[in-house]
């Protein structure tokens, strides 16, 4: 299985051979249930995002609908200048730790050298380590390099802990293209970086969108250290702690709580089910690989 | 010696003799400074609904006096204590901040803020400041707090569902247990006293009232009071208002004082403990509760008050801040003279300073005399200690008040474990 | 630059380059990997052996005191009653949830046609897209104890006389924790499996049916052993992600310290370091939340690099 290529959405496991209704509605009722489980937080939010009444009675369908919520959170709110800020923090961390890790990764996959293993083991180890341990410790570096409370002392910490995922993810598919391919470029003459910009480079893309995916989930998601580092920062804090902040002043504005983490998670949900494909093969090709 | 720490805020009726030494203070005294700078000021956020335009008067008139530039943040008091810990920790402190009064000496303590002494001296303004904010903001015998504002909570009520139920403003505890009966009945669906757990000034009044102590200090040591029989007692009846008579929410359990103001805007809320600052809040929230509730002291056990706490700010000088004339005569400003008295009419704080308090006093409004009253007879100060910051992060008295609520511990077993764990905390494990 | 430089080798030193090079490639990230991620976690231990407060950060001072903060730790009634069976606890179920709910969607999914399977792996991406904290709100509001949808309906159903606060409670409180990781999680288990599944020679299956092997045999005697490395990366992963937990717990009501009974490892260190300024102390839970995984790591580690060196 070269699973780096191959989709796995397209191709049913088997026909089965005999329908009988009684499987097949079965089947439906399960694929109800699983639709509403996970539907059903993003219905709930959506729902009170768009209901004036929301906090007052609770109704599945908006009571008195209004766009109010949202004007209210991006105008008062300020979840403009947040998004922002998330997008820029974002995008710095995967371009940058794209890059370091798909150097990172054609070492460790393509070259068999001494303590090789020992490099392997650490960035798995590293990427064990749980963020409260380092939540003190980078808050002093950080300090020590005066980037508290900036954009840019965040993509730091957001390209060291996307990092170690990203080459465990990338080796995979470094590991996938055929070693024939490259043999053939240096026949042809082609010197290492040639071979590694015009060969390499292009088969390996996808699994660069699966961990830019992930770097850009980390950058977008992550919450303690942007709180620690971004203290009292308001116009440089990211979409996870301005909605923290707006739900310590609105704590009981569920209609605007609701819209804002509309905001902040629809863009990242459509992205996602955009590339949905690309995702599951980028998975299993770096976790797994054979 | 054992000096308790309730201790009446006798601070309005000395300051009627101090007021009368202390002569108008003018603001001759700042800093002339060497004009452009820049002053970062943390204001905490929610004190004043108008405090945006209250600042941009501020600004301006600071920039006349002293050609610098302000720039206020506004910080949530949610988040403030983290925030303070670790820009202090991170070497980010603005010039001037808002420091509620029992971090004053936390700070203090970290080596974060300046000595205000000699700038208070050079200004002639030591003997006006509202005694219990000065005590609140001193630590190892120097001020590092400017008294800004205090605030007291008293026991807010709507009128309309008194009204309705027939009942009067309690007087006592035994009154306020059948006000909330009367309440229940005729509205079965709302809230008629607000037990929030998550709000522990809301806790001690009852403590107090019953004869018991939060904390008192021994020599060097700290010793909890909340496991005393009297303290007990007090936690009892008003967590028992909860759990026996049902009188207020299940989600009260993990309220924190703005969801009770918001529940009460709403008109959920038949009575609650709620600060002087709350009325203006109430009526920005919910126009239509314009002229729909009343506050009255808080009730003594067989009448006369129980004490409140005296909450307040101080406006404290980071070590941080470059230029510390610069820094005080924004502090001077601010705490004194007309802005001083401004912020108090907006927000619904009194004064920190005691010849400005003294006219707050004789307002006759029924939304602010009755906290006035309160303020004057019966305020009573939380433990004096660097520590009392820490025991509020610990959450000690939430935890107490959560456990007792949601059932999980009974007021003897919770109320012991509260007061051994702020026993330890006060006195620095460290 | 790593590039121009390894290019300008002459072709014969060849062998040499390929010592030279994967260094010259590994650098940077190695580089950023030691000073972000292990010179902290040095840090963090060397803190954890000091009393290390606001005012030590402040003046740079150093007090040690040993592995005083440990035993403060390990003397902690509520480490043993509380906060240790919280985290791993909490772990286990949530780790046995996530990896068997993501495997039987798996197992649905692949047995769907192509229009239901689109349909329902978006919905899965939906749920997986959902940032932890919108996440959390979202689900503290539908649990809100007097105007959450959860208990409007059980009221309205006549399960529930009063509204109940589902957040004091240990149990309930981690059962929507739960809840959340799981809603979170078990995406990334689902795709896993299902990409694993579909690799699956179908001829084996349709050898085993032939057989009589029922669906349940089909799956424990054929997939199991053949998808037994994605389901060692599946485990791990999510080990590693639960035990992790932090912003589910911290954001909901009472969990950012005020309710003991809910502190987990990562929010008690947290907790004791900011709130308290106990930075050693926090360090020192830090610490042992790290070597709690790192027990893990090295049974991710055997699993996974044992079998490729093979």
């Amino acid at each position: 299985m070269s699973a780096g290529r191959s989709a796995p959405t397209l191709r049913p496991l088997r026909r089965t051979p005999r329908r009988s209704p009684l499987r097949q509605l079965g089947k439906g009722v399960l694929v109800a249930l699983l639709l509403a489980f996970t539907l059903f937080p993003v219905y709930w939010m959506l729902n009170s995002s768009l209901d004036a009444q929301a906090g007052h009675t609770s109704s599945f369908w908006p009571a008195e609908p209004t766009l109010d919520h949202y004007w209210f959170v991006l105008t008062e709110g300020g979840f403009g200048t947040f998004l922002r800020n998330s997008l820029l923090v974002a995008l710095g961390t995967v371009l940058i730790s794209s890059a370091l890790a798909l150097l990172a990764s054609v070492a460790v996959a393509r070259f068999r050298f001494r303590m090789r293993t020992q490099v392997l083991m650490l960035v798995l180890i590293v990427q064990m380590v749980p963020l409260e341990a380092l939540v003190i410790p980078l808050f002093v570096q950080v300090r020590d390099l005066q980037l508290l409370e900036t954009l840019t002392g965040l993509v730091v910490v957001y390209v060291a802990l996307a990092l170690p995922f990203g080459i465990w993810m990338l080796r995979g598919f470094v590991a996938a293209v055929p070693v024939e391919l490259e043999e053939a470029a240096y026949l042809d003459g082609a010197s290492w970086g040639r071979m590694f910009w015009s060969v390499l480079l292009p088969l390996v893309a996808p699994g660069l969108v699966a961990t830019s995916i992930f770097s850009f989930i980390t950058a977008w998601n992550e919450f303690i250290f942007a709180m620690t580092m971004l203290g009292g920062a308001t116009e440089s804090y990211t979409v996870a702690i301005g909605l923290r902040s707006f739900f310590g002043v609105h704590s009981n504005d569920w209609g605007a709580i609701m819209a804002a983490s509309t905001i902040i998670t629809v863009p990242v949900m459509i992205f996602f089910i955009l590339v949905q494909r690309r995702l599951a093969s980028g998975l299993t090709a770096g976790a797994v690989k054979e | 010696m054992t000096r308790a720490m309730r201790r009446p805020v006798m601070a309005a009726t000395g300051a009627l003799l101090l007021a009368a030494t202390t002569a108008a203070c003018g603001s001759g005294g700042g800093g002339e400074g060497e004009g452009d700078g820049t002053l970062n000021v943390w204001i905490m956020q929610g004190t004043n609904p108008s405090a945006e335009d209250f600042f941009a008067d501020v600004a301006t008139a600071f920039e006349e006096e002293t050609g610098a530039t302000l720039d206020v943040e506004f910080v949530e008091w949610a988040d403030a204590h983290d925030r303070f810990v670790t820009s202090i920790a991170g070497g980010t402190t603005p010039d001037v901040a808002e420091t509620g009064t029992t971090w004053t000496p936390e700070f203090a303590d970290a080596g974060a803020l300046a000595s205000l002494d000699e700038y208070v001296d050079g200004a002639g303004v030591s003997d006006d400041l509202v005694e219990g904010l000065v005590e609140a903001g001193t630590y190892d015998g120097q001020l590092y707090g400017m008294p800004w504002y205090a605030g007291v909570r008293s026991l807010v009520y709507n009128t309309e569902m008194f009204e309705q139920s027939g009942v009067e403003p309690p007087t006592t505890w035994a009154e306020l247990e059948e006000a909330a009966a009367a309440l229940k009945k005729e509205y079965p669906d709302k809230i008629a006293v607000a037990v929030p757990g998550d709000a522990e000034f809301t806790v001690y009044p009852w403590v107090w009232g019953a004869g018991g102590e939060v904390a008192t200090l021994d020599s060097d040591t700290w010793t909890s009071g909340l496991d005393s029989p009297e303290a007990q007692e007090g936690i009892d009846f008003w967590t028992g208002l909860a759990t026996e008579g049902d009188y207020s929410s299940a989600g009260a359990t993990t309220w924190r004082e703005t969801d009770v103001l918001d529940a009460f805007a709403a008109g959920d809320v038949g009575m609650a403990v709620m600060g002087s600052w709350t009325p203006g809040a109430i009526v920005d929230a919910n126009a239509d509760m314009e002229g729909k509730f009343a506050a009255v002291p808080i009730p003594g056990q067989d009448g006369g008050m129980s004490p409140s706490v005296l909450g307040g700010s101080h406006l404290s000088m980071f070590e941080t801040a470059e230029d510390k004339d610069l820094a005080f005569a924004f502090i001077e400003m601010m705490t004194t003279g007309e802005f001083a008295q401004q912020w108090g009419e907006q927000s619904g704080y009194f004064p920190g300073q005691v010849s400005l308090l003294e006219e707050t006093l004789q307002s006759t409004d029924p939304l602010v005399a009755p906290f006035a009253q309160q303020f004057v007879e019966g305020g009573a100060s939380v433990p004096v200690a660097p520590t009392y910051g820490a025991v509020q992060a610990k959450a000690t008295t939430s935890t107490m008040m959560q456990s007792i609520l949601a059932g999980d511990a009974d007021v003897a077993t919770a109320s012991t474990a509260a007061a051994e764990e702020m026993t330890t905390v006060l006195n620095g494990s460290e | 630059m790593t590039l121009q430089l390894t290019e300008t080798l002459p072709r014969l030193s060849r062998a040499r380059a390929a010592v030279v090079r994967p260094w010259l490639l590994l650098a940077p990230a190695l580089a950023i990997l030691a000073v972000l991620l292990l010179w902290p976690l040095v840090r963090v231990f060397l803190f954890s052996l000091q009393d290390y407060g606001l005012r030590e950060i402040t003046t740079g001072e150093p007090s040690w005191i040993g592995l005083e903060n440990y035993a403060e730790i390990l003397a902690t009634p509520e480490l043993w009653t509380v906060v240790l069976p919280n985290t791993v606890g909490f772990a286990v179920l949530s780790v046995a949830g996530t990896v068997v709910f993501g495997t039987a969607v798996a197992v649905l999914l692949a047995s769907l046609g192509t229009f239901w399977r689109t349909v329902t792996s978006s919905a899965i991406m939906a749920a997986w897209a959902m940032p932890a904290v919108t996440g959390t709100y979202v689900w503290v509001w539908i649990f809100d104890a007097d105007r959450g949808v959860f208990n409007d309906a059980l009221m309205a159903l006549g399960l529930l006389d009063d509204p109940t606060n589902w957040f004091t409670n240990r149990w309930t409180f981690y059962a929507i924790v739960l809840l959340n990781v799981i809603h979170h999680g078990f995406p990334f288990v689902a795709v896993t499996v299902l990409a694993g599944l579909l690799g699956v020679p179908k001829e084996m299956l349709e050898a085993a049916e032939m057989d009589g092997a029922g669906a349940f045999r089909r799956f424990f005697l054929i997939i199991v052993p053949q998808l037994r490395q994605v389901f060692a990366v599946v485990i791990i992963l999510s080990t590693i992600w639960d035990f992790k937990v932090f912003a589910q717990v911290y954001l909901m009501p009472g969990g950012a310290g005020s309710n003991r009974s809910v502190l987990n490892l990562g929010v008690w260190s947290y907790v004791e370091s900011f709130g308290q300024n106990r930075y050693g102390f926090g360090s020192a839970i830090a610490v042992l939340l790290t070597l709690l995984l790192l027990v893990i790591t090295a049974v991710y580690v055997r699993t996974v690099l044992a079998e490729e060196e093979r």
